[in-house]
């Protein structure tokens, strides 16, 4: 690795985020892989090692993790001029087409065929929404006997939620305070880290 | 002016307290449902989130703009883009910190919560878009598909779409 990299310019910076921003339908890994194949394997603006040490961090990122991501590959290749470009360069123009394609069904959504479509689209949605939260609990699940706690916060947070017990957010913070104090025995894994 | 701060405000702060993408989706809902959109506006959302181009947490743009237009899009970029970035200064300054067990658990925590929330939450949307039992095996399909992560997300919206004219007629 040469000791100094020339900061890539703000214009081709701005055009690679655009591509990955908007070549990555589906989001998630599909979003990761293109990442990854231009700032990596395409431009050599960053190295592997620099892309799986900022992925790792990301995932400690409040909010969309690609964002942060953005970020932290946006300042290791130009500084905070990097930041601004990267996250602006991949969200922007995606946020458009968004915005745009709500509008769209905005003015169709009232036809027939649109209410049938959806009424088998919203099974998917929630079946997502379903499968992502198990997803979710795939690689924090700890094997072993204190895979209990692990349950118990899930099993309380979903039930705690249906019953309507207590608001989201005073969950969220209940469940930051009970890990601080008793799930802390091990870091975030990167267990299914991009790479593989 | 102050209903325009708050509703950006809503959008900052599920973004700031959900971590990754779709975490948000149990904040917004528990914010803006019914107030300001229904649970068929939240499946429109996330089925052009998933369609359209970017990374999933952008539904929110697509929300933002069913509860406000173009100001609701914006606020929601804007919050989304922002809450995710308190990882560059952190990254910097305080390394060690976040590399703590304390900050692991507390992450370990939210995290596994998230997933409690958002399983009440997809049973929510489950529950307010009909139980018919073609839907129900959709659901069943998509929670398979999903975990096993090898069908492509969009392709599933396809297909609910598909499937919903054929029987929700």
């Amino acid at each position: 690795m040469p000791i100094v990299k020339a900061p890539p310019s703000s214009r081709a910076l701005a055009r690679a985020w655009f591509a990955i921003g908007t070549q990555s339908v589906g989001g998630g890994s599909s979003t990761l892989f293109m990442i990854r194949r231009v700032l990596v394997e395409r431009t050599g603006w960053i190295t592997l090692r620099e892309f799986t040490e900022a992925w790792a961090l990301s995932q400690l990122s409040p909010g969309i993790h690609l964002v942060a991501l953005a970020g932290l590959l946006g300042r290791q290749m130009a500084g905070l001029r990097g930041v601004i470009v990267s996250v602006a360069g991949m969200m922007v123009p995606a946020a458009i087409i968004t915005a745009l394609a709500t509008a769209l069904l905005g003015e169709i959504a009232q036809h027939p065929l649109t209410i049938a479509a959806l009424a088998g689209i919203g099974p998917v949605a929630g079946g997502m929404t379903i499968g992502l939260a198990l997803t979710m609990a795939r690689p924090v699940l700890q094997r072993g006997r204190y895979a209990i706690l692990d349950v118990a916060v899930i099993v309380t947070a979903f039930g705690v939620l249906l019953a309507g017990l207590a608001q989201t957010i005073v969950v969220i913070f209940v469940a930051a305070a009970f890990g601080a104090i008793l799930l802390r025995r091990a870091r975030p894994t990167s267990s299914d880290a991009p790479m593989a | 002016m102050i209903e325009q701060l708050q509703l950006f405000f809503i959008f900052l702060k599920a973004s700031a307290l959900a971590i990754g993408g779709l975490a948000s989706l149990p904040l917004l809902r528990a914010d803006l449902v019914p107030q300001y959109v229904t649970d068929a506006g939240i499946v429109q959302a996330l089925a052009v989130g998933r369609l359209a181009p970017g990374p999933n947490g952008l539904y929110v743009v697509s929300l933002g703009y069913l509860v406000a237009g173009w100001t609701g899009a914006l606020y929601a970029l804007v919050g989304a883009s922002l809450a995710p970035l308190v990882m560059v200064p952190a990254t910097a300054l305080a390394r060690r910190w976040l590399m703590s067990a304390w900050f692991g658990g507390l992450v370990r925590g939210v995290s596994l919560a998230t997933a409690g929330l958002l399983l009440a939450t997809g049973v929510t949307i489950v529950s307010a878009g009909g139980t018919q039992l073609w839907q129900l095996a959709l659901v069943a399909a998509t929670v398979v598909v999903t975990a096993h992560g090898k069908l492509h997300p969009a392709l599933m919206i396809v297909v609910g779409g598909v499937v919903g004219l054929a029987l929700g007629r």
